[in-house]
């Protein structure tokens, strides 16, 4: 069994929300969800996790944003993008901005953790 | 007058002696004449008739007076001392006068009095009448709709019957309590004559068939009518229209505009006619166009579907993405080596309510597709907003539009069909973000609004914009008037007719601030508790 990682999980989805935080426990890491970016950024969690694994459609603050800021504060976490959207409009963005993975639901949740596994250096 | 005045004895008028001065009092005009035809006086009304005085006629005979006369034949007053017949003379004013003539012997058979009655007006008045029943049957036979000639007496003498009771006072409510009554008094109307257009659309080419009652031409939902058609008749109406459903011999029912003449001398013979229009393809058409309309409405929702698509698959990808690591987490759970079922529990649980999410927005997908035609039902148009918004809300994000619903607290509740309704404020919101984002608003916000006013309801969808021109306002509800690129013209057109089939309207304003502002009225439900189900 692998070290334990610290994961947060932002979405306002929240039966997505709860099912990503079961799978990432499954998984044997620990996670904390939030259901808006603002929420995540003042928890100050943004630079102590190793991981985050975020949507892009939400009110307010959208993933792409979140990761765009994270990159001006000079934080580094990982971050994987999920949109529910099944163009790849995000895409390009989301590689461009330097997310981690960039995913589409519903995906294959094999795919995720096969990510996270790289996300981890595992 | 006196009977010396001719001065002769041989033209002594004796039975006019005998009638006295009672022979000028007579308006008929009386001549005495001889047994061989002479004429001996007459009254001062065939003075006047004739424009002779009597004493320039004495003696004469008749074809000196009356050339137009047939010649004078004794026999004529052979066996019964009488003879009545017809004659032409002419007149004081030289005009020709039908004259009925009545030849009796008098005065022991001396003498003949002949009584004649002017009867040239009544003999017009007669072939006037004579004309206009032949217009009235060429009329009858020719016209291109159906006509009936009944006999209403026996229906008459029914209801003097039951009025005489003195129990009814009021006979439609009367019609209505006693449906059998009804039925009696069809069977009890008597068909006298049907025209060919008649037997045309009603028979089976023999008009004879068709002349028994009128009971088996109504069908028991038509019965109403009759009823109707009986009171207007007994109600001193001049005649009854409506449109009902009729039935041939043969029993298949037809749409028909049904006409009742009640004029006054026909009514006092107890006969009326009767008119029937076939609508069958009146009907046809109006069910077309009402098809068509349905038809529409359901290609503008399949076409918004295909709009809203990116909005809808957001949607079910949500539960569906939940269900996916909800399953994946399940099985890891499962594999460990101390399997954790309190985990799978609690994830199949969420499993199964996001696969229900699922199927919720599926269905109102589906319904949102379905080309079932509209059922109109109370229902509360916050409801239909806040559905509306569902649908939207993606795309109302994605066009990083700002959007705000201000609902009435008075929960308006109209009467319209729940999915052609949400259909409107689909197109009005798609409108707003398609014009602001065309237009690069910078701040752009759709604002939806509820209210009541009086007894109607009043929807507001606004937006800030760029507004609708003066000169476009007019024809924006046009079909395939449309400023958009690509834009087919029908959603507004469509939202409209939408509108109009359950007594609403729609018109555009300027919002404050410019952008344009959608108002739509619909009638408020009386009392209605709206049926609505979010499905």
């Amino acid at each position: 069994m692998p070290a334990q990682s610290q994961f947060a999980i932002v979405d306002d989805d929240s039966s997505f929300r709860v099912a990503l935080l079961s799978l990432v426990r499954s998984l044997g890491h620990a996670a904390t969800g939030f259901d808006s970016a603002e929420a995540f950024l003042a928890s100050g969690l943004a630079d102590r996790v190793d991981c985050i694994i975020s949507d892009i459609q939400m009110p307010g603050i959208t993933g792409i944003e979140l990761k765009r800021q994270l990159v001006a504060s000079g934080i580094t976490t990982p971050v994987v993008l999920i949109t529910g959207r099944t163009e790849d409009r995000f895409r390009p963005e989301a590689e461009a901005i330097g997310a981690a993975c960039f995913m589409r639901k519903p995906f294959d949740s094999q795919e995720l953790i096969d990510c996270v596994g790289r996300v981890l250096g595992e | 007058m006196s009977a010396g005045s001719s001065g002769s004895e041989l033209l002594t008028p004796r039975a006019s002696t005998a009638l006295g001065s009672l022979f000028d009092l007579v308006p008929e005009c009386l001549v005495l004449r001889g047994r061989d035809g002479r004429i001996l006086t007459w009254n001062a009304a065939a003075e006047r008739l004739y424009g002779r005085p009597r004493a320039d006629v004495a003696g004469l005979a008749g074809h000196e007076v009356f050339a137009g006369d047939p010649p004078w034949d004794p026999a004529l007053l052979d066996p019964t001392g009488e003879w009545r017949g017809e004659v032409t003379r002419t007149a004081a004013d030289g005009s020709p006068r039908t004259i009925r003539l009545h030849w009796q012997l008098v005065d022991g058979g001396l003498e003949i009095l002949e009584i004649g009655h002017d009867i040239t007006l009544a003999r017009a008045a007669e072939e006037a009448l004579r004309k206009s029943e032949h217009r009235y049957r060429n009329l009858f036979q020719a016209m291109a709709a159906s006509f009936w000639e009944l006999d209403f007496y026996p229906v008459g003498e029914m209801l003097y019957r039951l009025r005489k009771t003195g129990a009814i006072t009021d006979w439609p409510a009367h019609f209505a309590a006693h449906p059998d009554f009804v039925r009696e008094m069809m069977r009890a109307t008597r068909v006298i004559d049907v025209n060919d257009q008649t037997v045309a659309l009603f028979g089976r080419g023999d008009k004879q068939a068709l002349l028994t009652s009128v009971e088996p031409f109504w069908p028991e939902a038509s019965s109403p009518v009759f009823a109707a058609s009986v009171v207007a008749a007994v109600t001193g109406a001049q005649n009854y229209a409506t449109e009902t459903r009729l039935r041939t011999i043969d029993g298949v029912e037809f749409p028909a505009l049904f006409t009742a003449c009640f004029p006054p001398d026909t009514m006092n013979k107890g006969t009326l006619l009767i008119g029937v229009i076939d609508l069958t393809e009146r009907v046809a058409a109006q069910e077309a166009l009402a098809r068509m309309q349905t038809e529409m409405a359901h290609a503008s929702r399949v076409a918004l579907l295909g709009e809203l698509s990116a909005s809808i698959a957001h949607e079910v990808n949500q539960p569906l993405g939940a269900i996916a690591a909800n399953g994946a987490a399940g099985m890891r759970w499962l594999s460990r080596e101390e399997p954790d079922l309190g985990e799978v529990r609690a994830l199949t649980e969420r499993i199964i309510s996001d696969a229900q999410r699922a199927a919720e927005i599926v269905k109102r997908v589906r319904t949102l597709a379905s080309g079932v035609p509209p059922e109109r039902l109370p229902v509360s148009l916050n409801a239909i907003i806040r559905d509306a918004a569902t649908f939207l809300q993606h795309e109302i994000r994605d066009a990083g539009v700002s959007f705000a619903t201000r609902l009435s607290p008075d929960s308006p509740v109209v009467q319209a069909d729940r999915v052609q309704l949400q259909q409107v404020v689909v197109i009005l919101a798609l409108n707003a973000l398609q014009a602001m984002s065309g237009a690069g608003s910078t701040k752009p916000a759709l604002t939806i609004r509820t209210a009541t006013e009086g007894d109607e309801a009043r929807l507001e969808v606004e937006d800030n914009g760029p507004g609708i021109p003066e000169e476009a306002r007019a024809r924006v509800f046009d079909s395939f008037f449309t400023t958009k690129p690509g834009g087919m013209g029908l959603g507004l057109a469509i939202a409209q007719s939408i509108l109009r089939d359950c007594g609403g309207s729609i018109g555009v304003e300027t919002a404050q601030g410019g952008g344009a502002r959608f108002v739509v009225r619909l009638p408020l439900c009386e009392n209605g508790s709206p049926t609505h189900t979010k499905v």
